[in-house]
């Protein structure tokens, strides 16, 4: 096992009074493909955040190798976020150059990158094209190309396949282990078990913002006595699935007042009425 | 040039490429302020003469009723371009009644009606016609200019019989010489006052409406689309996206600005040579104060906008937010113009925004007054600052990477 790469040292999330994270303990190494299995609303794109440094936690620190804060050191990190984020205006290889050229890249040396990736994917045609009209799967190998082009140490993917067709999500997973082999990191969220088995050499369960469990997927296994990893997760999260953190945001009272008014009864509210 | 530069220069360059792929926003933010003036200006007065020329060759029917009409007037009416027809006059009440005659009136197969009538020595009249007809209001028109020139004869007449000199009689005041050769303001002077009272109205309202689009695109778009998220995890601070942000919006909404100048010098420069208005007389110094005062402007309308489009979640509800906020603008605008410049005190340079559009009219009317100045340079730096201080709390929440979709 390579040194640790990334750190979560005991790292609490809130939004208000909703805690979207309860003290996170984590170290991921150096070549590790890891794997953040939940539900909708289990904390795991908020810890991804954290690692990109978009958030900032409420408690606790997340620190690089060398001790640097992630959000000093987000030159280090890759960021596929679950929407891709990619510019509808503009073309595939202007979407790569923008962040390379955020990341202090010379347009050469972003090109020479992009088309290494791109070749492996299978879309180098595509890179002049403008995203507009590209399919999901074009978007999320764009984005992919996008994180990888600073040549970062750690890949955080989030739900890369959601949404994919079989083919683009085979395509994704296969580049996946393919930079684990290479020596490359990459946190990898999904809510797909089978995935999450097919594609990472260790497995982190996280359920209402506590971390459940955290290891291969056979030391799960051995940890639960579950026959096969799906029986493992059921068994490590029993207690009822929270929503996801957006969806908890109070409304105003004005706006739950105006609403009130344009939000017709179901037939069983109404039948109670009766 | 330093890394943060550089970063703030790559997103505004990206945001100003993306801005001109869209050609329905430069035809509205570009296009429509180049051309707004030299419409307004030369070719609305050019389809106003074209209406009136039509107007003039309308051929109208006039019916007159009258028992007893002077002749010199039916000389000057059937030298006019008008058909006419007379009637005996009938009529219950006074002259002004229509009854009977609406049904001919509003079927148009009579444009007006002229009734006339002697009393011992005054002659009465009434013009019976439809206010919502053109032909009908051409009509009346064309009748009382023919009894307006009938009336001054007939007035000169009278005096003359009665032995006295019309000149006298009717006019005992008279200016001596020509009226425009007594004011003493120069007609650059005069241009620049008449310019006043709508170059800032026009000036501040597009700065704000031209940067409400822009702004809301580069960050409740942003945030909606999901590309903010990607942008936020790379290795610039939310303070060099801000600034790259509003140099982008500022940018589009300054050549806006620019482009619609150039449009009314244009205009201006059209009617000066058509002697209807002359250039407005302004020093170098005078004009150098004019785009900092714009400046200042653009500074914190572009910051103020930006703030209130990154706290919303979505481009619906930035739209809904920052639409009526042109309120903000119009009304102090609208305000201002009727402020009297003379002895104005000086605290109406340091409100927010009425101090800008004080600082343009004076400008444009060539004052120079230093404590004015001072007060609006330094009130409009401050604004300006807070605006883009509050635009960067706005860019710091943590929860402007989630939206409503």
């Amino acid at each position: 096992m390579g040194p640790a790469l990334l750190t979560a040292n005991d790292v609490s999330k809130s939004f208000g009074e909703i805690q979207a994270l309860n003290h996170v303990n984590l170290e991921i190494h150096e070549g590790e493909i890891v794997g953040l299995v939940g539900s909708n609303g289990a904390g795991k794109t908020t810890l991804l955040r954290l690692f990109s440094g978009v958030y900032e936690p409420t408690s606790g620190t997340m620190t690089l190798a060398d001790g640097k804060h992630v959000k000093e050191a987000r030159q280090n990190v890759g960021v596929v976020p679950e929407s891709t984020g990619l510019y509808s205006r503009l073309t595939a290889w202007e979407n790569i150059r923008y962040h390379s050229r955020l990341h202090g890249l010379s347009d050469d040396i972003a090109w020479h990158r992009t088309t290494v990736f791109a070749q492996r994917l299978e879309m180098l045609d595509a890179l002049g094209r403008h995203t507009k009209g590209f399919s999901r799967g074009m978007k999320q190998k764009t984005a992919l190309l996008r994180a990888l082009v600073h040549a970062p140490k750690v890949l955080l993917l989030d739900e890369p396949t959601a949404g994919l067709d079989v083919t683009s999500a085979r395509t994704v997973r296969s580049l996946v282990r393919q930079l684990g082999e290479e020596g490359g990191t990459v946190i990898y969220s999904t809510h797909q078990l089978a995935e999450a088995e097919a594609v990472c050499s260790r497995i982190i369960i996280i359920h209402n913002g506590e971390v459940r469990a955290d290891g291969t997927p056979q030391s799960l296994l051995e940890l639960t006595g579950g026959k096969n990893l799906e029986e493992a997760y059921v068994m490590l999260t029993k207690d009822k699935a929270r929503a996801r953190q957006e969806d908890q945001k109070p409304m105003s009272k004005i706006a739950t007042w105006w609403q009130s008014f344009f939000t017709p009864r179901t037939p069983m509210e109404v039948g109670e009425d009766e | 040039m330093s890394d943060s530069s550089r970063r703030i220069r790559t997103i505004a360059k990206k945001e100003l490429i993306e801005f001109a792929r869209d050609w329905r926003t430069i035809l509205s933010l570009l296009v429509i302020p180049l051309l707004m003036f030299p419409v307004l200006f030369i070719l609305f007065p050019l389809l106003l003469a074209s209406e009136a020329a039509e107007l003039d060759a309308l051929q109208v029917n006039i019916v007159i009723q009258s028992n007893e009409f002077p002749d010199d007037l039916e000389d000057l009416l059937n030298n006019s371009s008008m058909e006419l027809h007379y009637e005996s006059l009938t009529y219950e009440g006074n002259l002004s009644n229509p009854i009977g005659e609406e049904e001919r009136l509003r079927n148009g197969s009579v444009d007006a009606i002229l009734r006339f009538e002697k009393a011992e020595n005054i002659w009465h009249y009434a013009i019976l016609f439809m206010s919502t007809s053109e032909r009908g209001q051409e009509a009346r028109n064309r009748m009382l200019d023919v009894l307006n020139d009938w009336e001054a004869n007939e007035t000169e007449r009278r005096i003359v019989d009665a032995g006295l000199d019309p000149n006298t009689t009717i006019n005992p005041l008279q200016w001596d010489g020509d009226i425009a050769q007594s004011d003493v303001a120069t007609q650059g002077e005069q241009a620049g006052m008449m310019l006043s009272l709508f170059i800032p109205l026009v000036l501040s309202v597009w700065t704000f409406s031209s940067a409400i689009q822009p702004s809301i695109d580069m960050t409740a778009g942003e945030r909606e689309r999901g590309t903010l998220e990607a942008l936020l995890g790379l290795p610039c601070s939310r303070i060099e996206l801000l600034f790259g942000k509003w140099l982008a919006v500022a940018t589009i909404t300054g050549i806006g600005v620019l482009l619609q100048i150039f449009g009314l010098l244009f205009a201006i420069g059209y009617l000066a040579s058509t002697n209807l208005l002359s250039l407005p007389d302004l020093s170098l110094t005078t004009v150098l104060f004019i785009a900092l005062a714009v400046m200042l402007f653009a500074v914190m309308v572009v910051a103020f906008e930006l703030a209130l489009a990154m706290r919303s979640h979505s481009v619906k509800e930035a739209g809904s937010v920052l639409g009526p906020a042109v309120i903000l603008i119009l009304f102090p605008a609208l305000f201002t113009q009727v402020i009297n410049l003379d002895g104005i005190e000086a605290f109406w340079f340091a409100i927010p925004v009425v101090n800008v559009l004080l600082a343009l009219r004076e400008l444009l009317m060539d004052r120079f007054v230093l404590e004015h100045i001072l007060v609006w340079v330094v009130s409009s730096t401050i604004y300006a600052i807070a605006a883009a201080v509050y635009a960067a709390r706005q860019f710091k929440r943590e929860d402007i990477v989630t939206s409503l979709s």
